[in-house]
Formats: structure tokens, sequence, C-alpha cells
């Protein structure tokens, strides 16, 4: 690196910033995708030559390594690909690096004189790569061969000039050549774009300035994060979530991280991780990578530059063949909304039950948010007389996981990108032959707790202006809770997803005969008379839900949010009542809980530290206690408080909250033996309860 | 989001033509425009034949004081009693930011939804983007800050009726009279002042927001009503309800307003109709007005615009990229081959307004941006100090050094005459705080500590302007920089220069520039329609989709036509014509203009033609992609009738030198001396050579070595700059 000045630095970081997002404008301005233009499922950013990310714009966080993955691989393989001026690379395979066949990506080199400074990357989601089914997400498919077609890396710009042969290679593949066509487009624009404005950079400054911006770019995220993660407590933070239904049968996968932070390090350790699968839910290497990236971006990065260098604070342990490490030819096809999806729900739960125990960052711990993706897609000829195919993005909108001080957002969304954005109910009529009768929150969705969670949406539609179409209809999430609350607190809903036959006459609701939908029913014909409803998951809520202020609970009756049933059962709050009413239920409830009326204990000693809103870490006549607020000790010179807690089995109890279990899940409550206040709800397979969750280092 | 930030609260007091007035004879008329920022309410005027004059009184929370006291003000410094200046008032505009204050502070009025059965929480689901509304790109990362305002009407507050229309506009579900009757009662019940009516589809077939507007007359007779097909005949029923509700909450404030202020003008003898600049650039009478208040929401920024479209038509330049640099905000408006760049959308408080608007690129960059070193890295901003507690150099608790106590270590600012006098600056303490701050932890002295820190906010600042011109396929160097607000003049010769531009201007009515703005803008009406024309490759549009256009497009041209006809249009009324064009299955479109009467195929290809021309050289040869086909999916009609305005011209004073002073250009180690110079109206063809500081007052223009300033007729000042190898 050439020595620049502070300001120096300073003024072209500024100015690769601005390019990042001159690149971002020209790739959603001409994109045809609406997972471009509304879920913003693209990247655009600039690399190192090694395949380092220095900049990215505010997109699916997923995406963060992928293209470094595909220049790493040219750059392993000169003489095969021959990088010049003037080229273009495509690529889309996951066993390369993609997070599966629908993520095209192409990356450009930048050159100076004749050596490689820097290269442009952009990708974005496509919606139909070709394969056996529309969409390319095949439930049937066994081999990733019967996917999407798999491009490991190829030259589509050469010298500066369109290979048409080759493009047309491609396009042919697609069912939506033209949505394609115009995206692949809009990637070469993308990354003219960023060649043509480093190059001026490079005239005005030189090269060297250039790339040593770029790498102190890097450094200066890494800094940053290890400056954050030295800050935090050293321990072991485990979380475990499921997915349901490998496209053949409704079996459960585990994706389970031990994620353990010492000093200024993190491992995140996926190897108690089910086996690959035999169907599409898999995810390769790459996709662990990307779900990992995502998690580690918006919960420990969210004021740091986002580049490389924050996911270099972290190493990823997990051995080959697992769900989320699948092997060769594993189908991939979903596994964004599947096995990638579900890495990120853990590796958020666990940095969160990190931050929880630290007193600069335990405000701003949040529980899970939108935990799965369902898929609605549909393809036949549309209003319009034309072939078509869609993917709604409409499920994007699931619930915000609570933070700790304040309720999660209704419709919040996932956490995989920080701005995204679903089209209006009347742009999806108008270009698709769709027909809603409504777009909504659900109620009871959030997940309960003293901070609730965000409320996910739900839509009933069928087809509009077209008689029949073919869907295709799947998620995870139905039979698992995978929206985790924090410290006592309740999941977020399930999805339900039905269909109800016969249930639309002229645009309004009839009768008809309801089909409710485990998690993948698959592809099959709908009508429009057919009316398909689904709710998507709330986010997780924050602490005891008894704990809940009871005016906010009483708003949350008002607004709809909760019905006055599960108020009832879950926040022990009744519609008009006095406090102290509220308070004697409230007491009850806890009583019943642990099977005696609530008590407390005085505790002595200093408090070392907190683990989340109720339990304290107590130092003692020389050791270490973790006490509930109540007074009760629950464990001794470890925090694996779990085994001084009361515990209840909840897997009858879910109805409240409107969540289905897998017949293979179940599910745990822990109390404080004294108060009965809920200390945490685990979701766990049926053989056992989990490994205690927080593991702290003690001094 | 766009704020104007600037001095603190001082008694009025005017700027430019300092010395005597004199009381010219009885047939004297005056042009007046006002626009009402967060700190001071700004009035210039114009009697047509000298220096046009500007007055400033500090801003009052009702508003209408602020103005009054302006008026009052220019009166009295024009040797005439308020009732003889009111009645020789010939044009009065007005700008005002009272409609965006009260929607940021959920002060506006209690306002109730009407929406279709099943779509109610069309607000609060916001496309899932509401949650990140008014957030920076800074802000945007961190999900702890998102959803920072709640959705613009509170869901108790939202009724859904039973009724549907379907996207060809087909009444699928006759409208249930009885619900929709107890729904209202329901909402008067509730108090609500104001209602927005949004039914799905009403763009396409109003007929049901019609009979509900009429059944709301009845049931609430005292609320400003509003239907969505009216207000925003956009698709999309999340910005078409958003921008219905915002400007329902608004009418009973602002129309209330802006009728207790004509009234005022009224009764101490203004004969004229008070003029409001719209968000569209445009002025209209407050009658055109009434109903749809949120036009007006941005009149202060899109007025900063004309006054330049106005100064520009006078200078003969086609290209103005205009900046004002305020206390927190970095603001730049383009003006390209003579027309303002419009935008279709715009977000405030959490909503997505759907209105034609000037479009105002912003970032939070400004005199108060504070300097910082973290990790060894030196950024300025995106934190800002504000007014308050405001730089260290204001003695008001600021700790943090900042881009203003910056440009007073350099020797730019001028301790003892900051803001015409009215406050002085410490640089003792501003130099200590770069000193300890910033230049220690980095090994800088410190005075290049206070060169890097201008540096980069100069730097960030020429990025923005980079950004609004070449990702719209302009070439920056065509432009002619404008240099707006009280920091503007001292930074723009380093932007200019980073940008290769050859100099700026520096406008005569700078510190007011959208007081001038609305005091000489022309009367202007934007209306769109959604229409959709789709078309696939190597396919002719069909003659009922071509027919349907025409309609269309004759409706808003009547609307216009008459709107401006009934605002006192004197002389012809120019219609622009744009169609919103993207290739089939884009989300984004582009507006292109095409002349022409009516719409048929012929027009039809020019527009595809327009619209391929102008893709390519936005996105570059080969972006195009014809085999996809294409649609058109709204039509809009501009609508410009010119209103007599006053030049002003004449005369005005020779710049004084006023001693010297050790400035820091280009080299931190070499500060050069450079003469000082105070003038309040430049008399034209008056010259200040480089190095030199022409104080004005509220404002320093600089002139750096090698540079050459020099008057117009106008009193615009023109910076050139040395030609560099």
């Amino acid at each position: 690196m050439t020595d620049q000045s502070p300001i120096l630095y300073e003024i072209i970081r500024s100015r690769l910033m601005a390019i990042t997002e001159e690149m971002r404008i020209a790739l959603q301005s001409v994109s045809g995708s609406p997972t471009v233009t509304d879920a913003s499922d693209f990247f655009t950013g600039l690399f190192r030559p090694n395949g380092d990310f220095a900049t990215m714009g505010f997109q699916v966080t997923y995406q963060a390594p992928v293209v470094g993955h595909l220049i790493r691989h040219i750059n392993a393989a000169p003489d095969k690909y021959r990088p010049g001026p003037g080229d273009m690379f495509l690529g889309n395979d996951p066993y390369v690096g993609a997070l599966h066949q629908n993520d095209v990506q192409m990356c450009g080199p930048i050159y100076a004189g004749d050596r490689i400074i820097a290269w442009a990357g952009v990708e974005a989601h496509e919606t139909d790569v070709g394969g056996m089914d529309f969409a390319s997400w095949s439930p049937k498919a066994r081999d990733v061969r019967q996917e999407g077609f798999r491009v490991p890396c190829m030259k589509l710009i050469d010298a500066g000039v369109l290979r048409e042969d080759v493009l047309d290679t491609i396009l042919t593949a697609s069912r939506l050549p033209d949505q394609l066509g115009l995206d692949i487009r809009a990637f070469i624009a993308t990354i003219n774009v960023a060649q043509n404005r480093i190059d001026q950079l490079v005239a005005r400054y030189g090269a060297e300035v250039i790339t040593g911006v770029m790498e102190r770019m890097i450094d200066g995220s890494e800094a940053r994060v290890r400056a954050r993660l030295a800050d935090l407590p050293d321990g072991t933070f485990r979380a475990t979530d499921f997915l349901e239904h490998d496209g053949h049968d409704n079996r459960l996968y585990r994706i389970s991280v031990a994620m353990t932070k010492t000093g200024d390090r993190l491992t995140f350790d996926f190897s108690g991780s089910s086996p690959q699968a035999p169907g599409f839910v898999n995810c390769t290497r790459s996709g662990l990578e990307g779900g990992v990236a995502g998690a580690m971006l918006a919960m420990l990065a969210y004021d740091v530059p986002w580049n490389e260098g924050v996911l270099r604070t972290a190493a990823i342990e997990a051995r080959d063949g697992l769900i989320c490490t699948a092997q060769f030819p594993a189908p991939v096809g979903a596994a964004t909304v599947e096995a990638i999806w579900v890495v990120s729900n853990v590796a958020v739960a666990a940095i969160n039950k990190m931050l929880a125990c630290s007193a600069g960052h335990a405000h701003r711990a949040q529980a899970v948010s939108s935990g799965t993706m369902a898929t609605f897609n549909l393809g036949g000829v549309n209003q319009y007389g034309e072939p078509f195919g869609l993917h709604l993005m409409d499920p994007l909108a699931g619930g915000s996981g609570a933070f700790a001080d304040k309720d999660g957002i209704c419709a919040g969304g996932p956490i995989n990108a920080p701005m995204p954005s679903i089209a209006d109910v009347e742009r999806n009529e108008l270009v698709a032959p769709l027909f809603y009768l409504y777009r909504r929150m659900g109620h009871d969705t959030g997940g309960a707790g003293a901070m609730r969670g965000g409320r996910g949406v739900e839509i009933g539609l069928t087809l509009g202006g077209i008689s029949e179409a073919e869907a295709l209809i799947m998620t995870h999430g139905a039979e698992v809770p995978n929206t985790a609350g924090g410290f006592g607190s309740w999941p977020g809903a399930t999805v339900t997803q039905a269909m109800v036959w016969g249930g639309v006459e002229a645009g309004a609701r009839a009768t008809g005969e309801t089909e409710s939908f485990g998690p993948k029913p698959g592809l099959m014909r709908m009508t429009d008379r057919d009316l398909f409803c689904v709710t998507w998951q709330g986010g997780g809520g924050w602490g005891d839900p008894l704990d809940r202020e009871p005016e906010a609970v009483r708003a949350d009756i008002a607004s709809g949010a909760v019905s006055p049933e599960a108020t009832l059962t879950l926040f022990g709050v009744g519609e008009n009542e006095d406090a102290a009413t509220t308070a004697r239920r409230r007491s009850d409830m806890r009583a019943a809980r642990i099977g005696r009326a609530p008590s407390s204990a005085e505790v002595s000693g200093r408090t070392r530290m907190s683990i989340g809103p109720n339990l304290r870490v107590v130092e003692l006549d020389g050791a270490y206690h973790v006490v509930s607020a109540a007074g009760a000790r629950l464990s001794t010179d470890h925090t694996r408080w779990r085994e001084g807690a009361i515990t209840v089995d909840l897997t009858g109890e879910t109805g409240a909250q409107r969540i289905a279990l897998h017949e293979d899940l179940r599910m745990t409550g822990y109390y404080c033996p004294l108060s009965g206040q809920c200390l945490a709800i685990d979701v766990h397979e049926r053989d056992g309860l989990p490994a205690d969750d927080i593991d702290l280092a003690l001094p | 989001m766009l704020s104007r930030n600037g001095a603190s609260g001082h008694p009025g007091y005017y700027e430019r033509s300092r010395g005597s007035v004199g009381i010219d004879s009885q047939n004297r008329v005056f042009h007046v425009g006002t626009d009402v920022g967060g700190t001071f309410t700004d009035l210039w005027v114009s009697d047509g034949a000298g220096p046009a004059r500007v007055f400033k009184t500090p801003t009052t929370p009702d508003v209408m004081t602020g103005v009054m006291d302006a008026v009052a003000l220019a009166a009295g410094t024009l040797g005439l009693s308020i009732g003889d200046f009111c009645v020789r008032i010939r044009r009065f505009g007005h700008g005002t930011t009272v409609g965006l204050n009260a929607l940021l502070t959920g002060t506006s009025a209690r306002t109730g939804v009407i929406a279709t059965e099943g779509f109610g929480d069309t607000l609060e689901i916001g496309r899932i983007r509401r949650q990140t509304s008014g957030l920076s790109e800074y802000e945007v990362t961190d999900f702890h800050l998102h959803n920072r305002y709640p959705p613009i009407v509170p869901r108790h507050l939202v009724r859904e009726v039973r009724e549907r229309v379907d996207a060809t506009g087909r009444v699928l579900i006759p409208l249930d009279e009885a619900q929709a009757g107890a729904a209202l009662e329901e909402l008067a019940e509730a108090g609500v002042e104001a209602l927005a009516i949004c039914t799905l589809w009403a763009q396409a077939n109003p007929v049901h927001e019609a009979r509900l507007k009429d059944m709301a007359r009845e049931v609430l007779s005292d609320a400003f009503l509003c239907v969505s097909h009216k207000i925003a005949p956009v698709v999309g029923e999340y910005g078409r309800m958003a921008t219905t509700a915002a400007n329902a909450a608004l009418g009973p404030v602002a129309g209330r307003y802006l009728s207790r202020l004509e009234q005022s003008l009224r009764d101490h003898g203004m004969t004229v109709p008070l003029l409001v600049m719209t968000n569209a650039g445009g002025v209209l009478p407050t009658s055109a007005l009434n109903d749809r208040p949120a036009f007006t929401l941005f009149s202060g920024p899109a007025a900063g615009v004309i006054g330049s479209r106005v100064m520009a038509d006078r200078l003969g330049r086609d290209n103005i990229l205009t900046t004002d640099i305020g206390g927190t905000s970095f603001d730049v408006g383009v003006i390209a081959e003579g027309r303002p760049l419009a935008s279709t959308e715009f977000s405030v408080a959490g909503a997505d307004l759907r209105l034609p608007s000037i479009d105002i690129a912003s970032i939070g960059t400004g005199g108060g941006s504070i300097a910082s070193v973290e990790f060894g890295d030196l950024t300025v901003g995106p934190r800002s100090a504000g007014s308050t507690p405001g730089p260290v150099c204001y003695g008001r608790g600021g700790q943090e050094p900042t881009a203003t106590d910056a440009d007073l270590v350099l020797g730019i600012l001028n301790p003892d005459d900051f803001l015409g006098g009215r406050m002085r600056l410490d640089t003792e303490a501003a130099r200590e705080a770069i000193e300890t701050r910033i230049a220690r932890p980095l090994g800088l002295d410190t005075i290049r500590a206070a060169w890097g820190i201008r540096e980069i906010l100069d730097n960030n600042m020429a990025d923005l302007l980079r950004r609004v011109t070449i990702e719209r396929g302009h070439d920056p160097l065509t432009f002619t920089l404008l240099a707006n607000g009280g920091a503007g003049p001292s930074h723009a010769w380093s932007i200019a220069r980073e940008l290769g531009l050859g100099g700026f201007v520096v406008p005569a009515a700078a510190t007011a520039h959208s007081a001038f703005g609305c005091g000489t803008g022309d009367l202007g009406m934007s209306e769109s329609t959604a229409v959709y024309v789709r078309v696939r490759h190597g396919e002719r549009p069909s003659d009922a989709a071509l027919g349907a256009a025409r309609d269309a497009l004759e409706r808003i041209e009547r609307v216009v036509t008459y709107h401006l006809a009934a605002a006192g249009a004197e002389g012809d009324v120019t219609l622009e014509r744009f169609a919103a064009v993207r290739f089939r299955g884009q989300t984004n479109a582009l507006d292109v203009p095409f002349g022409g009467a009516g719409f048929d195929a012929t027009i039809y290809d020019t527009v595809i033609d327009g619209f391929e021309a102008a893709y390519e050289r936005l996105f570059g040869r080969g972006a195009g992609y014809r085999q996809a086909g294409f649609e058109i999916v709204e039509l809009r009609v501009s609508g410009t009738a010119a209103l007599a305005a006053a030049t002003a011209t004449g005369h005005g004073d020779t710049p004084r030198a006023h001693g010297s002073r050790p400035v820091v250009f280009d080299d931190p180690d070499a500060p050069v001396d450079t003469t000082i110079y105070h003038v309040d109206y430049p008399a034209p063809d008056s010259e200040v050579h480089g190095p030199a500081i022409i104080e004005f007052p509220g404002q320093s223009v600089v002139v750096p070595p090698g540079a050459i300033a020099r008057a117009d007729a106008y009193g615009n000042l023109h910076v050139t700059l040395e030609a560099r190898p």
C-alpha cells in the first residue's frame, strides 16, 4: 500500500462508495426482474484483484461473498479464462460460488495498463434459468442436473464485444428469455459504469492509490468489527432451527450453530447440522457463507462499511455433506429460501444472544425476523395472451423480530436486505393475471413477549383475466416456528397456506372447499374460481409476555394485532378490566406454571453481567451464580442456567400463537422456580432437550 | 430529508441595498416573493427599476406573523406604510414549509381513511419499505433505526368498505352503501377533521370513490374530503393512498393558513391573488390549491430551482446546477436543456407521495457537518452539529469541530463579520478543537487538518454533482454552477475546480433564492394520468389502447388549461407532454417528452424512438432490449404561462477593499494574503481580482488566486477561475 494521507483516502473512499451507488442505480433502473427492482435480490460491488469485496450496495446480504468466488475461480485458472481488458464473465454455478443457479453473476476486470487493479461485480436473482419446472425450483429434483442450467464461468464479453452466440445459448435455456435478456444487458451497463468511473480515478490519482484505498477500506472495517467483538463477552452461544420437507418427504432437517467468541474472533461451527437432503432444500458451502455473512453484516456491522473485512473476523467450521455443505450432485434449487435462510436464522439468533449479554449492546438485541420466504410461483398464458412466469415477492412481508427495547415491525420483513420492498397490489394485478381478495396483517402472528414480534402479512388471491394457470406452492416453516423469541418470549406464528377450491365467485368470496396444505404441496392447476390463502410468519418476541405493559396489550387489541382470546391466554390481560384484575390473573398464571404461589428471595453479591432482561451473573463468596430477577439461584460456576429452571412441555399449547408443530418437534418452556417468570421457550427435537444456549466464559 | 438550517433568530434586517432608499414616484409597483424557512422568512422585492432587495425576519411559530413582519419591514424600509406598499403589489409569490412541518411533527389534522375491504392495512404495510423512509444511507443498515415514522394515518382511523373494481375498471362488487354509511358514521364519531377516500382501481373507474365522497359530504359535512383518483391518479394503491391521506391531513392546516395570509394581505390593500409555489415548480393562486395542499409541500426547494431557471433564462444558459449549502444539507437542483429535472415520487414522514415535483438531490453535508477521527480515518459528516449547539466557533457549547470551524481557521470566514456582523466567531476555540480532535490524532498540523476537512467536504459535494449529471447522461462540463445559501459562495470555487468547471455564478439573491423564485416564476401546473399501452416485440399498439391514451391525454390537457386560465394566465399557455415508457416487464419507466397533438400510432413511434435514444444515453450502447417489447404507463402534461416579471437592473456600489488577511487556498503550508472587499450590491461590470474574499451581508464569495469576479447587469457575480494546465 502506498502512503496516502488520511485526506486523500477519505476522498477516494467516498468516490468508490458513490460509484457503487451508481452501479446499483444502473442495475435497478434497467432490470426487468421484480426480484431486482422490488426485493433488491441482487448485488453490486467493487472487488480487489484477489476477489475480496471492498464495497457493496444495500442489497440482499447473502450475496455479499458470491461474486468473489467467481473472481477467485477465474484467478485459479488464468490460462483457461484468459481475462483481458474489456472482458466480462458470467457464471451461476452453486458448486463454484453461486447460492443457487438463479443467481446469475457477471464480473469484469478493471485494468491499469496491463495489470488488473480491481474487478466490478454484479449479480441478480433471475426468475427462470431453465430446468424441469418453472422458476428452476423443482420439488421433485434429486440431482442438480435436473435443475436450472449451470455455467461455472464463461466469457460473455470478449474485449468489449458481446458474444451473441453465447448469449443466445443462455437465453434459450430460460422460460423467460426477455426478462433474462434485459437483466444481462443491465449487468453489462452496470459493469461499464464501474469500469468507466474507475478508469477516471486511476487517470487522476494513479492505480497504486486506488488499490491502496480499497485495501485500507477492508482493513478499516475489519478493525472496527474486531473492536466491537473485543467489547462483547467471550463464550459459546448456540442456536438451532429446522426446515421441514425436502420436496419428496416431510422430513425434518436441523441446522445448528455453536458460535464461539474469543477476544476479537468468532467461530461459527455448524457440525451439529443434519446430513444433506435428497431434495432441493440444501445449500453448498457458498450458501453457508452467504447465510452467515447476512447475519454478521446486519447484526455486527450495522454502522460499519460493508466489505470483506467484516467477514474476516469469523471462521466457519462444518464438514462436507451437511445440509448446509451439500456435495455435488445434490440439488440446491431452493437453497436461498431453505437452507441458507435457516443458516441465517441461527446465526442471527446466536449473535443476538451474545449482544444480550453485553451492557452496551443489550438494548438492541433482536429476536429472529421473518424466518422463511414462502414461494408462490405462477405460470401459463397471461391476460395479454403472452406466456408468463411470476415469482411473487409479497412473501417477504413477514414480521420483524422484537428488539429488547421495542416491538418488532409489522411487515418489517427479513434482515437479509436493508431496504426491502414489495410491489403494490395494483401493479401485480396490472402486469400479471392476479386478483387479490385481501392483503393485510395477520393477527396473532407476532411472537408474544414483553416486546411483541412484528406481525406477518397474509394474502388471499385468485387469477384475474385468465381462467387457469399452474401454481408452485412451497415453504418451510409451516410446521416449524422459525422466528425464535428471546428470553422467555414465544416465537412468531408458523406459515399457514391453503387453497379454497371454488372459493371465489366473480371477484367475491364464495364458500368453496378448503384444503389446508403442508409445507410443500408443490405444483398444481388453479382456476379463477380458486382462492389461495397464505399467512406468513410473524417475528419472534422478547421477554416473558406476562411482563408486557397491560396498556400495550390493550393497544394490540385495538389495532387488531392480537385477538382478545390470545391476549387472555398468552398475555393474561382482559379487554376491559382494572389493573388489579390483570395483576391477579397474571399471578395465577405464573403460579400455574410452577405449581406454587410466586415468591422471591433476597440475593447479595455483586452483579458482574446480565444475561438478557431477567438473568444476572452474580459474584458471591468467590463463585459465580446465575440468578433470576426473583432471586432464584439457577446455576453456579457456569451459565448453563436451565438446570435450575422448572420446565414445562408447551407442545400442546401452541394454538393461541398460531403455531403448528412438525410431529418430530416439541416445545419446552423454562420458568423461574420462585416467580414463575418465563426465561426461555425452546423448539427442539422430540428425543431430548437441546444443549444450553449461553455458555459464558467466566473470569 | 430536505431541511434548511441557518443562523439563529435575530431581529429583522435586510440584505442588499443597506444604504439609503429613496422614495420614488407615486406609480411605483412591486413584485414580491416570500419564502418561509425553518429559521428565517425571506422576502424579495423588486420595483422593476433599481436593484431588487432582500429582507429577512425570524420565522414565527404561526408562520403568518413572520411573513407579515417581513412585509412591514420591507414597506418601512421603502418608506411606505404597509397599506401603501400592499396596494402597489402587482404580484405576491409565496413558498412555505408549513405543510411539511405539520407532517413531520404530526401536527396535521385528524384524518380518516376509507379503503377497499381487505386492504385497510395498506398504509401500515407500506410496501414494507415505509420502515426505511427518512433514513439516510448511513442509517438503513441499522435495523434498530428502522420504522422511524408510523403510518401516516393510524389503523384505528381506517375503515374498510365492501366494493371492488378490477384492473380494467370493471365493477366486480358494487359498493355496499349501508356498510359504507356506517363506516363514515364511525369516523365522524371518532372526530376526524379530514377524510381520504382511496379504493382499489379508482383511477380506472372512480364511480365508487365519487359515491363515497357524496355520502361523506352528508355525514362529515365539516371535514376536508379528498378522493384518490383526483389527488394522485396513478397505479399503485400505497402511494395513491398515502398521497391522498397526506393531502387530507394538510387540508385543514395549510388551507386555513393560506386563506388567512391572503385575507390579511387583502385587508392591507393588496389587490392581486396570492400565488403559491408548487412542488412541480409553477406558481398557482390559492384558489387552485385549496383542495390539493400536498402539491405545495416542497414549495421552498422547488422555488429555489425555479429562481435559478429564471436567472438562467436571463443569462442565456440552458444547463444549470443550482446548489445550496446550508447548515445540515447540501441540496442540488438540475436544469438540463432549460428544463428542471422532475420526479414523480418522493418520500416524506414515512409516506411515499406520488406527485410530480422538481427533483432535488440532497446529502447530509453542510457547514455543521462534524469532522471526526476514528480508527485513524478522517470523516466529515454525516453527523451534524446543526445550529444547536452548532460549530465550536459559535460558542454555544459545540465541542466537535465542523466544516464551518475549518473555514474559519483557514481564513475564509471573518470572525467579526459573520452573518452580516450579527455574530462573532471564536477562532481560537475552532483552532483548538481541530488541533486536539483532528490534527493530533492524525499527526498533521492544524492548518493541514482544517484544509483536509474542507477538501473532503468539497469532494463529497462534487461527488453528488457528478452523480446527478453523469448518471442521467449529462456531461457536467456543459453546466453552469450557481452557488446559493450562506456557505455556497465560499465553497463554490473548490467544487467547480474539482468538477473541471471554468467558474461559477453567485446570484444576486443567493441568500434568498427561493423567495426570488416565488417572486419571478411562471404560472405552472402538472397533471398526470395512468394509461396502459402494452406492445409486444414486432407488434403495433391496438387502436383501443391508443384511443384510451388519447382520451386521457386530452382530459388532463383540459384540466391544466382550465386551471391556468382561471389563475389569470397572461398570453399563451405552453403545454409540454411526457410519456412514462419502459421495456415490457420493467418496473421503472423513463419520462419521454413528445410533441404533436393527440396520441396516435405516429406519436407512439416518436415516443418509442425518444425512449430508446434516452435509454441508450443513460445506460450505454447496447443496454436497450427492444425484443422485450414496450409499455407506456403514464402520460403527463405540464403547462406554463408567463407572468409579467420584474427585471431588476441597474446600479450598485463598487466593492470596497477593507484590509486583508491570510487565507489558505490550495497549499496548506502557504496561506495567501487576500484582500477583503465589502459590498452590498455590486454595480454592473464591477470587477474584483483574486485572491479576494467579497463579503456580502450574509455570505462570503471566495475568489481564489488567478480568478476574476465580475458583476452583471442584474447584480449576479460571475467568478471565472484561472485556466489550469
